[in-house]
């Protein structure tokens, strides 16, 4: 391609390059509003009325909103002798549960 | 519109063509958005457009895009504007001397 100087009057090479510069960004633009608006959409089909995650600026709540739970309230049923066990002390107690049964058997 | 306006939309036209054909388009875009990504703009655009949605309470394509675009394009860093019509400016001059 061969362009004269002239050609290019009235535009300038600053202008045409200004141009340029504006369509390829706002190209990237149109790229990221359209994913994330058809994200959004499919999101608000498949799920209508998602409320979204929880923000605790403190950093005391979780994503759902809920205070942290007190492990030693939680319990596990250990799957080898059935008892049921504080989730703080499960560790400690396969420790002592799984070589109990290996000395056995 | 006068010829003079037909006569330079023409000639961007042709010279965006040009750009295209000699892979300078693709090379140069790739380049901005990875100035873009590197300085946060991407991400920065990206809630931009999560908080419109939510504000507006929108997702429709051309509604949000209207009030994104503007305030994206005045985001860019000074830096990578300048680095990127350096390139551009660069490219039409070169187009320019080959005659
Ligand atoms: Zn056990």
């Amino acid at each position: 391609m061969t362009l004269g100087r002239d050609a290019m009057t009235p535009l300038t090479v600053l202008s045409v390059s200004e141009t340029i510069y504006h369509n390829l960004l706002t190209s990237i633009v149109q790229d990221i509003v359209s994913r994330t608006t058809s994200r959004q959409q499919l999101q608000d089909a498949r799920y209508p009325g998602l409320a979204p995650l929880h923000h605790d600026q403190r950093g005391a709540l979780d994503v759902y909103g809920r205070p942290k739970p007190q492990e030693a309230s939680v319990y596990f049923r250990c799957p080898n002798c059935s008892r049921d066990l504080s989730a703080n002390r499960f560790a400690a107690h396969l420790e002592r549960c799984m070589s109990r049964g290996a000395r056995r058997g | 519109m006068t010829a003079k306006d037909k006569e330079a939309l023409e000639l961007r036209a042709q010279i965006q063509q040009h750009l295209v054909e000699s892979g300078n388009y693709e090379l140069i875009s790739n380049k901005l958005a990875q100035r873009l990504l590197d300085e946060g703009w991407i991400d920065q655009v990206k809630k931009l457009t999560r908080e419109t949605m939510q504000d507006d309470n929108t997702t429709n394509f051309s509604e949000v895009l209207k009030r994104v675009e503007p305030e994206a394009v005045s985001l860019v860093s000074a830096n990578t504007k300048n680095e990127i019509m350096q390139q551009i400016k660069a490219f039409l001059c070169d187009i320019l001397d080959t005659q």
